[in-house]
């Protein structure tokens, strides 16, 4: 099972009525040494506009180094990727970080706040590389912080709130610029189970308005809000199936 | 991302780690105000000495000698009035009077002997005021008359007129020089900062009273002070008088003709070097200060790796890194370079009027008042020493910045 790995097919114009189209998408690290990593083999998935989708698997499976490629913060080995029909493997780091800026809202185990800027500065971040004129991106970043419930709490530092408070402004970060894809890597992986279950609720509320959700869990529970479970072992795609998130939506 | 922004994060970012920061920015303090202190004093020392220069009068040239004939100082004379008077403003002689000292200067018994206070006593002619560069604040001036009758009038310093007359006026009044006494025609301004024993302590008489004054020693020494009318003027001047007089000292005699425009045009050339060697070796100072300020900023990428991997996940492109780390560079180093500024500005003042005070302390000649003439570093210094640090902290910044964003993102995301 580890010889088929294939070339990368030539890209092909993408099919822009999937959000995410990953063919034949593999990671590896040192290739050709002693201490070959496959973190990803083969994998192909396509994901349609507005689902919210779990990416399920234990520690080391590959899950992280999945949401990394499709959150283009990583580049895949081998395999093509195509984000809205773009292929995404091809581009330069400044497109990407673009991409990043405008397309996807990043939510983290580890909450990623930057520790000398307060709630409200860490939200208005990601607007301000966008460019944005500094009332606008304010009055979203106040409107966001509000939307999580923070609205009292723009001017604290991440140290001077709870774990639950420091991931509602990393959800805030995330959403102010209302991005069509959220992408959350063990968003509850620090929070105790009240705190997870609002942030939870939170991603659901937010996929209701439209938004496209990729959830990235170990914990089988969490997963069975999503509408889609596609779970990853090994660096490989071993189930994909409906998840209570969708059964409840229809 | 806007300028501003970074800018007020950059301010942030060093507001954070206070001590670090101005540890940092030490050695460009150290450097910038090294460099502004030495050369705002070497500057300042340069410019005391063209404003002697000036004082003394503008286009000056000194003739002196000894030794030589009546004849040969009456050829001098002759060619200053007639052969080379196109290109001169005004000449006079300026022989001192050596013999007064035992019976002092006196007026209505109140003696101002040469025990502690020495009045320098001129012979010079109309043009005496003007090749000096001195003003009349009462009276008159000597009179081509006054040479032609050697009149027994002498024109006076400010210092000797206080000291005699304070309040009064001293025109008319008559003071005993060497023991002959002299009608008083006119006072000039103070102009050796108007004490006693500096050169406002002097008196001039027409030179045709020489003879008479002169009764021990044969005078033989002649001094002349020549004002050429332009700047132009003083070389082609000071070949032709040489010309003249050169063939005529003979093995005994002495005779010098020099302008003091020389004299300043070298103590410039040799302050500007002083001044170079000092900004030189302040300037490495400044170097060590830059290469510090790469070092903290090598230090400050590999600490906040992960923010770096933060912002790069939520848009930030190369440039954005780089700019931040740039911006942050510059800011620590423009910071130690205002504060290098002032603490400078502090240094050359106090610096400047520590060898004010010396040279001073040193010499009787024109002095600027101490309250006026403070030493302050130029503006196109100052300038120049603000873009250099700003310089400096970009040049040191650019490897750090370039490291910093040269991170992939999910590395920089790992670190913890």
């Amino acid at each position: 099972m580890f010889f088929h790995r294939k070339e990368p097919a030539a890209p092909t114009a993408g099919d822009a009525s999937l959000l995410i189209d990953v063919q034949h998408l593999s990671k590896i690290y040192h290739e050709g040494k002693e201490n070959e990593v496959r973190a990803l083999d083969d994998i192909s998935l396509s994901v349609p506009w507005g689902q919210f989708l779990c990416i399920l698997g234990q520690s080391g499976s590959g899950k992280s180094t999945l949401m990394n490629i499709l959150g283009c913060l990583d580049i895949p080995t081998y395999g093509i990727y195509r984000l809205g029909g773009q292929a995404v493997s091809d581009m330069k780091p400044s497109t990407l970080s673009g991409i990043r800026n405008r397309e996807i809202g990043f939510i983290f185990q580890g909450f990623n706040l930057i520790p000398t800027l307060t709630a409200i500065e860490n939200v208005e971040l990601p607007l301000i590389y966008r460019g944005m004129p500094r009332a606008e991106r304010h009055a979203l970043s106040i409107a966001a912080l509000e939307q999580v419930g923070l609205g009292h709490r723009l001017n604290h530092r991440p140290s001077e709130m709870s774990g639950g408070q420091q991931q509602r402004v990393a959800i805030a970060r995330a959403v102010a610029a209302k991005p069509p894809i959220i992408m959350a890597d063990e968003p509850t992986g620090n929070l105790d189970s009240a705190s997870g279950r609002e942030i939870m609720e939170q991603l659901s509320a937010l996929n209701r308005e439209g938004t496209s959700i990729i959830l990235i869990t170990h914990d089988n529970h969490l997963a069975q809000m999503a509408e889609r479970i596609v779970t990853i072992q090994d660096g490989h795609i071993v189930s994909d199936a409906l998840g209570q998130g969708g059964l409840n939506e229809q | 991302m806007n300028w501003l922004q970074t800018i007020r994060m950059a301010f942030k970012s060093i507001a954070n780690n206070k001590v670090r920061s101005f540890l940092t920015m030490l050695g460009i303090i150290i450097g910038v105000g090294s460099v502004i202190a030495l050369v705002a004093s070497i500057q300042g020392m340069a410019t005391l000495s063209r404003l002697q220069y000036e004082a003394m009068g503008t286009n000056q040239i000194s003739i002196s000698g000894w030794n030589l004939k009546s004849a040969d100082w009456v050829a001098l004379e002759k060619a200053l009035d007639k052969d080379l008077s196109d290109r001169i403003k005004g000449w006079s002689p300026q022989s001192r009077y050596y013999d007064w000292q035992s019976k002092g200067v006196q007026y209505r018994g109140k003696l101002l002997s040469d025990d502690k206070y020495r009045t320098n006593i001129y012979f010079g002619n109309e043009d005496y005021s003007m090749v000096t560069n001195q003003t009349l604040a009462f009276g008159r001036d000597i009179s081509p008359l006054d040479i032609k009758y050697s009149s027994r009038v002498c024109v006076i310093g400010d210092a000797l007129r206080r000291y005699f007359f304070g309040a009064m006026s001293p025109i008319g009044q008559k003071i005993y020089i060497g023991g002959k006494s002299f009608e008083i025609i006119g006072a000039y301004k103070p102009k050796f900062g108007g004490k006693l024993n500096s050169d406002d302590q002097m008196i001039v008489l027409p030179y045709t009273v020489q003879p008479t004054m002169m009764e021990v020693t044969p005078f033989d020494d002649h001094d002349y002070f020549v004002q050429a009318k332009t700047k132009e003027d003083i070389d082609p001047l000071v070949d032709a008088i040489n010309q003249l007089m050169e063939p005529r000292k003979g093995e005994d005699g002495y005779f010098r003709c020099d302008s003091n425009a020389q004299f300043q045009e070298q103590m410039e050339a040799s302050s500007n070097q002083l001044a170079l060697l000092g900004g030189g070796v302040a300037a490495i100072s400044l170097l060590v200060g830059g290469i510090g300020i790469m070092n903290i900023m090598l230090v400050s990428v590999t600490e906040r790796t992960r923010e770096i991997g933060i912002r790069m996940a939520i848009g930030a492109r190369r440039r954005d890194i780089i700019g931040q780390f740039l911006i942050e560079s510059a800011a620590v180093s423009c910071c130690g370079g205002l504060i290098g500024i002032i603490l400078g500005c502090f240094g050359s003042a106090t610096i400047g009027n520590m060898l004010l005070a010396q040279q001073m302390h040193g010499s009787s000649g024109w002095m600027p008042d101490v309250e006026q003439f403070t030493v302050l570093p130029s503006v196109p210094l100052v300038l120049g020493a603000f873009l250099f640090s700003a310089l400096l902290g970009i040049i040191f910044g650019l490897y750090p910045a370039n490291k910093a964003s040269k991170l992939q993102p999910v590395d920089a995301l790992r670190t913890q």
